[in-house]
């Protein structure tokens, strides 16, 4: 668990520094007759640890320089929450202005005035900034998927690119189902962690053919993933359920042939039909509502640095030499005046 | 000379209880506030087909342009400093698509490789190159982000289909109100540019009747028949196009930076074009002071009798 890097490891190289107190005295005295000087065991002793603290100094400094750190770590820990993958429609419609009026009634001020797509773009913000714990992960589709982030708990990122969904024109037309699939695969290989979602964002339905709904049936319950679609209507009063006052041209559309697929999908699904901000904030709300089961989540520890520990023990080990170098000046400047 | 021996004990003294001070300072001495300046920049990436020819190198291997393109930009965003912001964008057809917006190229340096391993031919949504026109969506898009980040359009330049050389597209912004930096890639030669199908999977070379060889608008006129037949047909041909480079650089007022071998080069030049923001970090001195230290304590054990040996020999006996 304790590993140490070292930021700058070239110190290392200058570690053969440390045999120098070993080779090199300066601070001997000439003395005339060596038989002069007294044996004493105890003074050997004391020159041999002096040489050894100073070595030791001299590595620890080192090591100090070569800046250790534990890196970034990631813990296992318990919370609340849930993994989502955001599949947001980035096709041609989706620029189109949000919950547009009806062409033959009288404008209002309350009118929205910005595409559906920035309008999912604030929600989506909203949605991430609210759940803490959640892990997100990004994929726009037109008539190809894109994977643009994968799970990821880092909110900055997950809000910059749901802010960049904002920005620019739609691409083309839509192909959900290699979106579904791609939005699948992301969980694929990961462990299962809590409740795994699939948002998706979208003004469109397809007609799917028999073999993509088996392919999608299969994927969806082999995963274990629930499904969530925001409606965003394009065209005011139909509804993805059929009613008693349907038009008779509703009845064929595809987003409801999409939302029958979906209902026999055999894992938990939930449209919101979002034709008013009223409404898509709702819908964000009963989400943020029902995804509070237990989630294993990744906690960062961020990277920290040790070098203090070094500069510590190098202040220990040279003490002892700074206060016997202080006597030995105060015993040669003593010893002169008499 | 030979110091005596008075004077290198108290040399000695000195220099230990200094180190001994120092090593205390760098434990405890506070963190100094440092001005660094960082940007806030856009990279775009060109992800048409002509960025598929391999006439670059990363290493001694031949890359293609767009995998040169990625690991330039993965080395650029770590060599800014941290708290510096970078966001990702690619370009195909005419328009570029933001993927996202600048974030923290420390705290989200994870996310950042990732998504820029992901960025791929694949994504490519229309099979044209306008170069020009995707500068000017960038530019466009790059205002409403706030801070406007600088933008650093990753591009060969090849425009396909090709401009009239006396009508280029019309820039509606004011030049330099967004600062950028194009980078030129790929080499000087002419080479064929693989073909990717609509699933975007290469398939074979684009061939010299499969690609416009004259501009829409010469192409539905007759009195430039003879300009163009003199004109070499390559333009199912891609190398690096500097000038065109330079002159779009200049039409927006980007600086034109052509195949930069070191991301630093790349860092100051955004650094020099954009207007950087000035951010406080708070930076520790420790490794002055224990360095400062270290050396003290050598300077006691450096063998200066070799030295004072050989230029002295008579000082010996003294």
């Amino acid at each position: 668990m304790f590993s140490l890097s070292w930021e700058q490891p070239f110190y290392f190289y200058c570690l053969p520094l440390a045999v120098l107190p070993w080779l090199v005295q300066n601070t001997t005295k000439t003395v005339a007759w060596q038989g002069f000087i007294p044996l004493d065991v105890w003074s050997r002793y004391l020159h041999l640890m002096a040489r050894l603290l100073i070595s030791v100094t001299i590595v620890f400094l080192l090591l100090a320089l070569a800046d250790p750190y534990i890196p970034e770590q990631t813990i296992e820990r318990t919370r609340q929450g849930a993994e989502f993958v955001l599949l947001v429609d980035r096709s041609r419609s989706m620029d189109d202005r949000f919950a547009r009026r009806p062409l033959n009634t009288l404008p209002r001020k309350t009118d929205v005035k910005r595409s559906k797509r920035e309008v999912a773009k604030d929600y989506l913000a909203e949605f991430v900034r609210r759940r803490d714990d959640d892990r997100f992960g990004y994929v726009f589709f037109s008539t190809k998927a894109t994977e643009i982030l994968n799970l990821s708990y880092n909110k900055q990122a997950i809000l910059a690119t749901i802010n960049a969904g904002g920005l620019g024109k739609g691409i083309s037309k839509t192909d959900i189902v290699q979106a579904l699939d791609l939005a699948i695969s992301m969980f694929e290989d990961q462990t299962y962690r809590g409740s795994r979602n699939i948002l998706l964002i979208s003004d469109g339905g397809q007609i799917l053919t028999a073999e993509q709904k088996n392919m999608l049936k299969q994927r969806f319950q082999q995963m274990k993933i629930n499904l969530y679609w925001i409606y965003l209507r394009s065209m005011r009063g139909m509804t993805l359920d059929p009613s008693d006052d349907d038009s008779m041209l509703w009845i064929d559309m595809p987003e409801r042939k999409l939302h029958e697929f979906f209902k026999k999908l055999g894992t938990p699904y939930q449209v919101f039909e979002a034709g008013s901000l009223e409404e898509f904030s709702h819908a964000i709300d009963e989400i943020d509502k029902q995804q509070t089961q237990a989630l294993i989540v990744d906690e960062r520890i961020p990277k920290q640095y040790k070098h203090d520990i070094f500069l510590w023990l190098a202040l220990f080990t040279l003490f002892p030499i700074v206060l016997s170098r202080l006597l030995t000046l105060w015993g040669a400047t003593h010893h002169q005046k008499h | 000379m030979r110091v005596s021996y008075q004077k290198r004990i108290l040399f000695t003294a000195i220099s230990m209880l200094i180190a001994f001070t120092l090593i205390a300072a760098a434990l405890w001495f506070p963190l100094v506030p440092r001005d660094v300046d960082i940007t806030d920049s856009i990279f775009v990436l060109d992800i048409t087909d002509s960025m598929n020819v391999k006439d670059v190198e990363i290493d001694g291997e031949q890359v293609t342009r767009l995998e040169w393109a990625k690991q330039f930009t993965k080395e650029t965003i770590l060599a800014m400093p941290c708290g510096s912001h970078a966001g990702l964008a690619i370009f195909s057809e005419s328009r570029s698509l933001i993927l996202i917006n600048p974030v923290d190229v420390c705290t989200t340096y994870h996310d950042l490789t990732q998504m820029l391993e992901q960025i791929n031919p694949h994504m490519a949504w229309a099979r044209s190159s306008e170069v020009s026109k995707a500068t000017y969506t960038a530019i466009k898009q790059a205002k409403k982000i706030q801070p406007v980040p600088s933008i650093v359009l990753m591009t060969d330049g090849h425009e396909s289909p090709p401009l009239n050389p006396k009508l280029f597209p019309k820039f509606a912004g004011t030049p330099g109100q967004v600062h950028g930096v194009l980078v030129g890639i790929g080499g000087d030669e002419l080479l064929p540019i693989p073909k990717t199908n609509p699933e975007g999977d290469l398939d074979g070379f684009w061939g010299v009747n499969e690609v416009m060889q004259k501009d829409v608008y010469a192409s539905m006129r007759g009195d430039l028949q003879e300009y163009y037949e003199n004109k070499p047909r390559t333009e199912h041909l891609s190398s690096q196009k500097k000038s065109h480079l330079a002159t779009l650089a200049a039409r927006v007022g980007f600086a034109f930076l052509s195949s930069p071998d070191d991301p630093n080069e790349l860092v100051d030049v955004i650094k020099s074009e954009s207007e950087p923001i000035v951010q406080t970090v708070d930076y520790d001195l420790y490794a002055w002071f224990s360095g400062i230290a270290l050396v003290l304590i050598l300077l006691v054990f450096l063998p200066y009798s070799l030295f004072s040996r050989k230029r002295n020999p008579s000082s010996v006996h003294d």
